[in-house]
Formats: structure tokens, sequence, C-alpha cells
């Protein structure tokens, strides 16, 4: 099937970057790094130093809830962007290259193409999340409280639409310009743009993809899913449909040109 | 909670098992970076200049070399 050759070179040509072996890693750092920091905070300011003599500092020991959330945090910050970095050039590069050309000569589906490509980057964008938030768990339950690891799991579950919600976006971005520079920039105005967005109508606006994360807290702490998460589910499933039908046509309309 | 007067190697010795995990993955991705620019054949930029932000900058460095490095 083509569609399974597609996604195989696609892991196979990541597997030779190294980007199987470098980017869970950088994600497990990344869920490491929170829970290492929160633990030894009253070391790190002493060692660091400044404070008067006899000056006691008292801090109190967050809840476990809290650090995952942090952990989570920086993986939408830096592990957004590193997988926005990663597959920037997916398509657009290969078009500037002209590989595309002579992939797409041959009798392949656009909608094939996109959608084996996506699959295979999203499948190492989840391992990766997954790795780190494994990382950032065990952590946690070591260095403060256990927390139940079937709702690290299930909250896994929802972020990683998420995450597959920005490689659709990404993808999207790949077929409309050839620059992979410009193809990052444009993946992550959207983001902010949605971030502002849900911002300024947080009453009226439950749904957004990107409040996906504010609702895993509840999951975590209760192992509850709270209806608005299966409404921002939905929507961002039925997006990232839209997105992907929407690249495999732009694809097609930009080769004839 | 460990007593705020022990020196730095103290200290490390006696967090080595939390911290272990932290170090062996931050070699790892030195190694892989280091693998990847021995067997690449453009770099953007010199590649003596790369192999020290590799070694130099933990792990931002070797980040940096895998997004940006490489010259397809």
């Amino acid at each position: 099937m083509q569609w399974m050759t597609i996604f195989n070179a696609q892991s196979l040509e990541s597997w030779r970057n190294f980007k199987w072996i470098w980017v869970p890693l950088v994600f497990i750092l990344l869920g490491l790094m929170d829970p290492l920091t929160t633990y030894y905070l009253p070391q790190i300011l002493d060692s660091v130093g400044g404070l008067p003599e006899g000056a006691t500092i008292d801090i109190p020991t967050p809840p476990p809830t809290d650090v995952i959330m942090m952990s989570i945090g920086q993986f939408n910050m830096i592990g957004v962007a590193v997988i926005v970095l990663i597959s920037m050039g997916a398509i657009s590069g290969e078009r500037k290259s002209g590989k595309a050309e002579l992939i797409l000569v041959k009798p392949v589906n656009h909608m094939a193409y996109i959608t084996a490509k996506w699959a295979s980057f999203s499948l190492l964008n989840l391992t990766a999340v997954y790795a780190g938030l494994l990382s950032s768990w065990y952590y946690v339950s070591i260095l403060f409280e256990n927390i139940p690891f079937t709702n690290i799991i299930m909250s896994g579950a929802f972020y990683s639409l998420w995450i597959l919600f920005i490689t659709a976006v990404n993808f999207f971005m790949n077929t409309l310009v050839k620059i992979p520079g410009l193809v990052a920039f444009l993946t992550i105005a959207v983001i902010i743009v949605m971030q502002i967005f849900s911002q300024i109508f947080q009453h009226i606006i439950e749904w957004l993809p990107n409040l996906i994360p504010n609702y895993m807290i509840e999951i975590i702490e209760t192992g509850n899913v709270p209806s608005e998460l299966w409404g921002a589910s939905s929507v961002t499933v039925l997006l990232m449909v839209v997105l992907l039908i929407g690249a495999s046509y732009s694809l097609k309309t930009k080769e004839m040109s | 909670m460990i007593l705020l007067t022990q020196s730095a190697p103290q200290f490390f010795s006696d967090n080595l098992a939390i911290l272990a995990p932290l170090i062996i993955i931050q070699l790892i991705l030195v190694i892989t970076a280091l693998i990847s620019l021995a067997k690449v054949q453009f770099t953007n930029g010199p590649k003596w200049l790369w192999a020290l932000i590799i070694i130099f900058f933990n792990i931002l460095g070797p980040i940096a070399y895998f997004i940006f490095g490489k010259d397809d």
C-alpha cells in the first residue's frame, strides 16, 4: 500500500536524522526539570546567596498536581516550539527541492501523501510527549506525592489531541508556503492568536483546542473528565480533519499552477 | 531536607540517585549530536564551531544543532 510506503520512508528518514533519539530525550529533560528545580529550590536559593544573615525562607511544598502542570507548561512552550521546528520542512522543504514533485508525478494520492507524513511525525511527537509526561510523573511521585498512574495516562490521551492538532496546523502551513521558516512562524502565529482569542472570550468560548491543557488539571487531580474537555476534544478532532483535507486540496491546486 | 551547609561534591554524591538520569540523558544527547555531526557532509557554518556549541552549551547546544545545523 502506498500509504505505508510513504509512512515508512518518512519514519526511516526521521530515524536517520536521529529525531527518534533526540526529540524524546528533550521531552524527558523538560519533564524532569521542573520537579527537580522545585524540589531543590531551597538549596538553589541558598547557593545563589544574596540573602541577609539569619534570614529563613519558608517555601511551602507545592501540591504534586501543580508540579506536573509546570512540566506541561514547559511542553507547551519549548516542547511545542521543538515540534513545530522539526516538521517545518516536512513538505515545504521537499517542494522547494523538487522532491515532492518527483513523488507526486507518480499516481500517488495527495491525501495519502499528507496523512502518511503527518502520521509519521505525529507518532514521533506523541512518543516524545508521553516519555516526557511519564518522566515528570515519575519524579513527582518520588520527590513529592504519588499521583495515580491512570490519571496521567488519561490526561496524556487528551493532551495528545492538542499535539496532533498542532502537527496538523503545521502540515497545512507546509502546503501553503514553500519556505520552512515561514511555516514555523505561521504555525506559532496561529497558536498565539488562538491563545489571545480564548483569553478575550474566556467566558463564552470553552471548546477551543488550546484550552485542552487547562482542563487537564482536573483529570490529574480527580480522574474525572470535565464536560468541557469532551467538547474541546471533538472540536479539535473536527478542525484536524478539516485542516488535513484543506492541506491536500491546497497541495493539489499549488501543483497545477 | 538536606542540610544547607554541605559542600557541592557532598551534596552531589548524596543526591546521585536523583540527579543521575539528568546527567545520563544530557550525555546521550551530546554524544548523538557529535555522531551526527561527524557523519553529516555539510553544515550551516563551520563544523568545528558546531562541535564547540554542542559540547559547551548543555541541552540547548545539541537541540540547536539538530534543528539548524544540517544543510540539506
